[in-house]
């Protein structure tokens, strides 16, 4: 059935959990196009059937019509599900630079179209202008603050750090209690963690209260 | 009105409609299993995808369309027996969507009713199952929910968690959930959402 | 509505405003901008004094390090700034992600334009700009003639009808914050409420758009 191919696309940004992305499927996506361009070499030899008839093409409803008014909205469809996919995903990518950082992992790299990784860059440095334009780094404070200070103990090694007015060094397994915005970043990338949230955590798990 | 963009609409198009063909249509064969040319004839029945056969009819009034079984006096007869019992996924993941496109297509105002009704007598059972099960484990009941009652539930049972989490005093930062997944085995004593 | 209740809520609006910490006022315009579907004007006067007022609080900080004041007053200056930075970030931070959401809509109409500040003007643009070249190379520049455009789907198109716009009709929590009166909701008289000071409705935000902006109501 037409736009059959087009719509497997959606249906695996669908399935996929909100906010991940899957491989970009690029045999599928080729696909696809190479259909639309189908569909238009379709429209165009019925239409140029009707030309060659001498029939008013604006006005004539034969069988030829019918069967270019198919071939009109198949190619639609097909547009509107390749537009979906890449619209959808760039709004997962970009989501990213929230989430993740400037720098996106390899794992995710792999996933991403080229035109993808351009996105990314481009979007990512449009933040960062309205940032340094502004004058506030909007990527720290994700959530709402509680104490100023936490205590953390660091994950990886990180080394010589500077915050605010001093430097500590972060070597791997080392237990701080630092400013709570100085940490955020760390967190978030996971190189770090909040022992509160680790003894909570314990406790849950030694409760099973959820 | 649903956006150009919108995952669920586009996937919801994409059900299949019996139509009629009130003319023929040629180098369409593909539609028809049973074409002997490639064309379909006038007074054939198909099964159209429901963007196409929409088009179909509003653009051109090419073709006439049967309303969906899903939407025929025995579903109705079934939903006023017992709302919640229906597996409504079975019949169509998108019931209301469709039902609310399809009504505009068919001249029958009372499919609008009947979601209606369908749709707040399983409503009740869906928002009291959704506050009383637990995260762990999927009430046998959701799979025969369509997308927007899953939905539903899953954000009735989402915001009673977070508030159960509220009142108990949870965590406040939050890893990226992006990366936590791959790292997860790297680091064992690291927290992970409740 | 006769005219001199319109005055009467105005003024009470306005006394409610004076009343309130450019902080509180942040703090309102945070909440009604994180639960209304478009993108509200951009307060740049309560920005920049809010921001001066940060600076205050971290200069008088600084004070405090240097002349050895007690360490619980401190922390509670800290938590006072690190509230306020929270909230102005979040502030900013939830138009960009509107702004990202509905970039083209916002780029192409001169009201919704004029509603956000110079730099999110820029944003805005070079946003638009990114996707549209995005969307282009991957997808639009191997489509056939006439099916190429990033706004409409094809030549026959008579208007742009792809552009993602929000929903203005959607259902909003909100609590009016004096009396308003008796309120049409619909265009034709149809559906009339009487919204009384500090209550809580459930309405269609396209109706009560027009209070939420003169702030007789505030969104929750």
């Amino acid at each position: 059935m037409y736009g059959r191919r087009a719509s497997q696309l959606l249906k695996e940004v669908d399935s996929c959990e909100a906010g991940q992305l899957v491989p970009f499927n690029s045999d599928v996506f080729d696909q696809v196009i190479r259909e639309c361009n189908e569909h238009n070499t379709q429209f165009q030899s019925l239409i140029r059937k009707m030309v060659e008839q001498n029939l008013d093409i604006e006005t004539t409803r034969n069988d030829d019509h019918y069967g270019a008014a198919v071939h009109h909205l198949s190619l639609l469809r097909n547009k509107r599900c390749l537009m979906a996919y890449m619209y959808n995903r760039a709004e997962v990518i970009q989501s990213f630079r929230w989430k993740i950082g400037p720098v996106l992992p390899h794992e995710i790299q792999e996933k991403l179209h080229f035109s993808e990784k351009e996105y990314f860059k481009n979007h990512s440095a449009a933040i960062k202008s309205y940032m340094s334009e502004m004058d506030i780094d909007l990527t720290v404070d994700m959530v709402p603050p509680k104490d100023p200070y936490i205590q953390v103990r660091v994950l990886e090694d990180i080394g010589e750090v500077s915050l605010g007015d001093h430097s500590i060094s972060l070597t791997k397994n080392s237990l701080h209690f630092l400013r709570r915005t100085d940490t955020e970043q760390f967190i978030s990338q996971f190189w770090i963690s909040d022992m509160e949230l680790v003894r909570k955590h314990n406790q849950a798990d030694s409760k099973q209260e959820w | 009105m649903p956006g150009y963009y919108d995952i669920d609409d586009i996937l919801m198009e994409e059900e299949p409609i019996s139509v009629v063909f009130q003319v023929s249509a040629n180098g369409v064969g593909l539609l028809d299993p049973g074409a002997e040319r490639n064309s379909v004839e006038k007074g054939a029945k198909v099964d159209l995808p429901f963007w196409l056969a929409h088009g179909l009819l509003s653009l051109e009034q090419a073709v006439s369309i049967n309303v969906p079984p899903c939407f025929t006096q025995k579903t109705r007869k079934e939903i006023q027996a017992d709302a919640a019992c229906v597996d409504l996924r079975i019949r169509c993941p998108y019931f209301y969507e469709l039902g609310c496109k399809i009504v505009p297509l068919v001249n029958d105002r009372s499919i609008g009713l009947f979601l209606r009704y369908a749709f707040t007598s399983r409503y009740k059972e869906i928002l009291s199952k959704s506050h009383s099960s637990s995260m762990m484990t999927v009430p046998k009941f959701v799979p025969r929910l369509t997308k927007e009652e899953a939905q539903v539930f899953e954000s009735a049972r989402d915001s009673m968690t977070a508030f159960k989490k509220w009142r108990a005093g949870g965590v406040r930062l939050q890893k990226a959930s992006i990366l936590g997944r791959k790292r997860k085995t790297k680091l064992p004593d690291g927290p992970s959402a409740p | 509505m006769s005219s001199w209740e319109d005055d009467d809520s105005a003024a009470a609006a306005a006394a409610a405003a004076a009343a309130s910490t450019d902080v509180e006022l942040l703090k309102r315009a945070w909440r009604n901008e994180k639960a209304s579907p478009e993108i509200l004007r951009f307060d740049s006067p309560l920005v920049s004094r809010v921001r001066e007022q940060i600076q205050l609080l971290e200069e008088t900080l600084d004070d405090f390090g240097e002349s050895g004041v007690d360490d619980l007053v401190v922390s509670l200056y800290q938590m006072d700034l690190d509230r306020t930075l929270f909230l102005l970030r979040s502030y900013l931070r939830l138009r960009l992600q509107k702004i990202e959401k509905y970039m083209m809509h916002i780029s192409k109409s001169e009201d919704l334009l004029s509603r956000l500040s110079q730099q999110e003007q820029r944003f805005a643009k070079s946003c638009t700009e990114m996707m549209e070249k995005h969307l282009e190379q991957s997808v639009l520049s191997k489509l056939p003639y006439g099916y190429d455009s990033v706004t409409r789907q094809s030549l026959s198109s008579t208007e742009d009808d792809m552009v993602p716009e929000p929903q203005l009709d959607t259902f909003v929590f909100c609590k009016t914050k004096s009396d308003v009166g008796a309120f049409q909701l619909d265009d034709i008289g149809e559906e009339v409420v009487d919204l009384v000071a500090d209550d809580l409705y459930v309405l269609r935000y396209k109706s009560i758009k027009g209070l939420v902006e003169s702030g007789q109501i505030d969104l929750i």
